[in-house]
């Protein structure tokens, strides 16, 4: 469909039954990438639904006190306490990132493939700066005595769902960085220009890959903004 | 080709300023939810603000570096609708964990 | 959508602008008006060695044949696992190797290869794989390689879970939902590497699931061919497309359980265990909670029932129509009937749950919400009943199975109204009761669809018919039989004969249980045995059986109707179908054949009064 007949359905509530009642597509525009890594979020936030509800249960249900979290994740600044200014800098740096991205994916639709590239690389590196950290504070904690099985501050149970949650977060971090390189190499080699067949599925490339990487980039970013809301500030 | 490429232009891109303008707001939100724990408010009025502003920023995040704001509804009402799953589950695992406490406080401490 | 039909068919009214530039003179031209293709052709890879035409194979079908296979397979496991239970609930002492310890494996086991590796493989991973692009008219699923990569996925965990056996201590005996604490302490069997091996294989399956469900979900939602609107899709999509939706928000549950308890095991976190004293000695435990786990599983699980029964229920419903000659009573009502019960079936998890220990006012909660799912279920029963009603009703195998289905069916789930009120529930909770109602409602019922779909699309896959006359003694063995097992029990459950139970021993109710036990035993080796006549009418019938021909049950819906039977990698050779109606213009009145297929279009049943759909 061109690009006027998208334009002329009908918007709003008219035009969502106007898709859903319609032939060939139910979400008009939409490329099968895109709808492929929505319902993947969709998927992956049940998980980490999964996973606070599960946190809200434990610490809710514990009778031994929950360690206070503005002092365990504080870091002394000249012998000063400052609360929680790891996390404050790691949320600082994934938002950085996720904006880096959605303008990478801005420029890749406007085909301009230098800023493109350079933007998913300052992404990746925001988000390596961002496992770094992560490292440094699970050290951090380790050096104190939290262990996934216990935990010298107060409930097991605090020791378990910190690194259980920060970690499953961690590794979706790590995973979109290392799509972030490929996707950058991708970009930088002209892929997207050319439409060069994938090496795996022999699909043609389309800058609407960047798109694609970019939601799960801003889902990772999405599900730090919930840890950090309930986990740390709670 | 040149047509899909203009046809995504037309839906995708979008002026830079609205990009920054979030960003900013984003960087704003998550620097007023690190003062709900920098002045130590307490109680209701620090899960209220907690929660204020994780969805003001998880809004923003899903509405526009997500394009949500953009797509059509049939797009955002079949992501959006599940939720109500997840809504329920938090409840009633939210009423569950109250019981849990209450049966814990109730046998180990008071022996009832 | 209606609105625009009758456009199309009173062409002398007002037309759309869009219709008007494509107007040739004739009014036929007219009526038989479908929009523009919106998408370009599908790019395919076409395989070009054996490895990839048939091993890692990206075509839909295959993938779909290979899923079916591989869940057969372990359903034969999970069968002869039953066959030793019930030897040994029937004969006590009867096989030696069949000891305590044994038998909570093969509880489990059974247990979880029926629900996870084969009913769910079977109808998402094989009929879905096979029939989503032939019905929707797609040329193959949008990610093939995914897809691909999907049945491997699948394929590994299967092979996990069949390694369990053979690991010391043997696989998991901690009954097929897996409850903390036991599941992971000593004195359950195969606690140590059963219960590690059985975990890391239900996360390979949620993860290889989850890549096909997407390529199920889009296909339907993003690839359909010209003329077909959801509305127009035949009912075994929306019930596979409404099975894997809800498989893609409710196995993420299932994941969240299997890593937190994979990591109570091996790191000794607290997250489903209390404090516990074992032999004398206190445990690393301590503060956790099982009923979380139990809220966890029963969120996946309650769907689970419902991901194996929708693709039922919509297979049922084509095979009922096209065999008894007459459309789906109330297509409309049967579509809105499976999205309510897959929206409800996230409300209703914790019925399952009522003797466990958790808030007493969830009993009340639950208990209405799992009546009221009760109501869209009855809806599809009595559409069932109206649409075979005065039907031209072709007593087939097929049929038949139909006909098994409603009756299996109807009585699990009037037994699970007992079971989901809480007061009801309570005294007969663990007993055979239960048994008698899940086998009934998600175990005969499902496979009496599973069994009348492969009488139905054997001559679509393969071209060859399968023989009647084996058919028919393989139903009446599979259905008097399976009514012989699971009717006792309901008496048995009634007695208080618990379930789960290794042994009866001296109990007081075991002189009226004994002979019900060898009964039911020897029923069971019986219907067991017959499954084999089935798989011998497969086997001879791949070579011997009669040619098929196109469209052998001249039914209406798109898979029938490729251009090469079997269909071919692409399915539809030069061009795309284009869909007019619905597919159950059966009978007709005005049209000359009792059939209208979905591409034929109007201008050619000018007469017939068909539906608006």
């Amino acid at each position: 469909m061109s690009d006027n007949s998208l334009n002329n359905l009908p918007g709003g509530f008219k035009g969502m039954s106007h898709d859903m009642g319609s032939d060939q597509t139910a979400f008009k525009g939409a490329q099968w990438g895109k709808v492929m890594m929505w319902i993947f979020l969709l998927s992956d936030t049940f998980i980490f639904s999964c996973f606070l509800i599960s946190y809200m249960k434990g610490r809710t249900s514990t009778v031994v006190d929950w360690p206070n979290t503005s002092e365990v994740f504080s870091l002394h600044v000249g012998g000063v306490p400052v609360p929680l200014l790891l996390i404050a800098i790691m949320t600082f740096v994934l938002i950085t990132s996720s904006g880096t991205m959605a303008l990478a994916v801005k420029y890749g639709y406007e085909r301009n493939r230098k800023m493109c590239g350079w933007l998913i690389l300052a992404t990746a590196i925001g988000g390596l700066t961002f496992v770094g950290m992560q490292v440094f504070e699970w050290s951090k904690l380790i050096h104190e005595g939290v262990r996934p099985w216990e935990n010298p501050f107060g409930a097991k149970q605090f020791g378990s769902f910190f690194f259980m949650i920060t970690g499953f977060h961690g590794t979706h971090v790590s995973i979109g960085v290392i799509f972030l390189f490929i996707y950058a190499r991708k970009v930088f080699r002209g892929d997207f220009d050319n439409a060069k067949r994938g090496f795996f599925t022999t699909m043609k490339s389309d800058y609407v890959a960047i798109e694609i990487l970019g939601l799960y980039w801003h889902f990772v970013d999405l599900v730090w903004v919930f840890i950090f809301a309930f986990f740390y500030l709670w | 080709m040149d047509e899909i490429q203009k046809k995504k232009q037309a839906t995708s891109t979008h002026k830079l300023g609205v990009y920054l303008w979030i960003w900013g707001l984003l960087f704003v939100l998550s620097f007023f939810s690190y003062l709900v724990d920098w002045f130590q408010f307490q109680g209701l009025l620090r899960h209220s603000l907690i929660l204020i502003f994780m969805f003001l920023k998880a809004g923003l995040i899903m509405a526009f570096f997500m394009h949500l704001y953009w797509e059509r509804y049939a797009l955002v009402s079949v992501l959006l609708w599940p939720m109500t799953a997840v809504v329920g589950f938090i409840v009633l695992m939210a009423a569950e964990a109250k019981y849990t406490v209450f049966t814990r406080l109730l046998y180990f401490f008071i022996g009832g | 959508m209606s609105d625009e039909y009758n456009q199309k068919n009173t062409p002398l009214e007002a037309q759309s602008s869009e219709t008007m530039t494509d107007i040739s003179g004739t009014t036929s031209k007219d009526i038989d008006y479908v929009r523009p293709a919106e998408l370009p052709e599908q790019d395919l890879y076409h395989g070009h060695s054996f490895i990839t035409k048939w091993v890692f194979c990206q075509d839909a079908k295959v993938i779909g044949v290979q899923y079916f296979l591989t869940a057969v397979f372990t359903g034969i496991v999970g069968l002869v696992l039953s066959w030793l239970m019930r030897l040994q609930l029937g004969y006590p002492d009867l096989v030696p190797f069949i000891t305590a310890e044994h038998y909570y494996q093969f509880v489990t086991m059974h247990g979880m290869i029926m629900v996870v590796y084969f009913l769910t493989a079977l109808f998402l991973g094989g009929f879905g794989n096979y029939l989503i692009p032939l019905m929707v008219g797609a040329r193959d699923m949008v990610f093939p390689y995914v897809n691909m990569v999907s049945f491997w996925m699948f394929f590994i965990a299967v092979c996990v879970l069949m390694a369990s056996f053979f690991v010391p201590g043997g696989p998991t005996g901690a009954g097929w939902t897996l409850y903390p604490p036991q599941a992971i302490l000593p004195g359950t069997p195969g606690s140590n590497m059963g219960i590690i091996l059985m975990l890391a294989s239900l996360s390979l399956f949620v993860i290889g699931f989850t890549m096909g469900g997407l390529n199920y979900i889009i296909t339907i939602l993003q690839a359909r061919t010209r003329g077909m609107t959801l509305m127009r899709m035949p009912l075994t999509i929306w019930g596979i497309f409404t099975a894997t939706a809800l498989a893609m928000l409710a196995f993420p549950a299932l994941l969240v359980s299997c890593i937190m308890m994979t990591l109570d095991k091996m790191l000794e976190t607290s997250f489903f265990m209390p404090a516990i004293i074992q032999a004398g000695e206190v445990l690393d435990y301590g503060g956790g909670s099982p009923v979380l786990f139990q809220h966890l599983f029963w969120f996946f699980g309650h769907p689970e029932v419902y991901i194996v029964a929708l693709p039922a229920f919509g297979i049922v419903s084509d095979l009922i129509s096209v065999h008894a000659r007459k459309n789906i009573f109330g297509y409309r009502m049967m579509v809105w009937a499976i999205v309510g019960i897959g929206g409800l079936s996230f409300f209703v998890w914790a019925h399952h749950m009522y003797v466990s220990g958790m808030n007493p006012w969830f009993g009340f909660f639950f208990a209405t919400t799992t009546l009221i799912i009760a109501v869209p279920t009855a809806l599809k029963v009595y559409n069932w009943i109206i649409t075979l009603f005065r039907a031209n009703i072709r007593m087939n195998t097929v049929m038949l199975f139909c006909l098994g289905f409603i009756v299996t069916f109807v009585n699990g789930g009037i037994t699970g109204i007992f079971l989901g009120n809480v007061a009801v529930d309570i005294p007969l909770s663990d007993t055979y009761f239960v048994i008698a109602h899940f086998h009934m409602v998600m175990g005969v019922a499902p496979l009496m669809v599973i069994m009348g779909a492969v009488y139905h699309w054997f001559p679509l896959v393969t071209g060859r018919m399968l023989s009647e006359k084996l058919g028919k003694w393989h139903f009446w063995f599979t259905f008097l039989g399976a009514y012989s097992i699971y009717f006792p029990m309901h008496y048995l459950g009634f007695i208080g004969v618990p379930r789960r139970y290794f042994e009866m021993y001296d109990s007081p109710y075991v002189a009226s249980a004994t002979g019900m036990n060898e009964f039911i035993t020897v029923a069971a080796l019986i219907v067991g045995f017959a499954q084999f006549i089935f798989i011998y009418n497969i086997v001879t019938s791949l070579s011997i059986g009669k040619p098929a021909g196109k469209n052998p049950w001249k039914a209406n819906s798109l898979e029938w109707l490729t251009p090469e039977v079997p269909p071919a990698h692409g399915n539809w050779g030069e061009k795309l179908p284009v869909i007019h109606r619905w597919p159950y213009d059966f009978n007709v009145p005005g049209a000359k054949e009792d059939y209208i297929t979905q591409t034929t279009p109007p201008s050619e049943v000018m007469s017939a009064e068909v539906e608006k759909t």
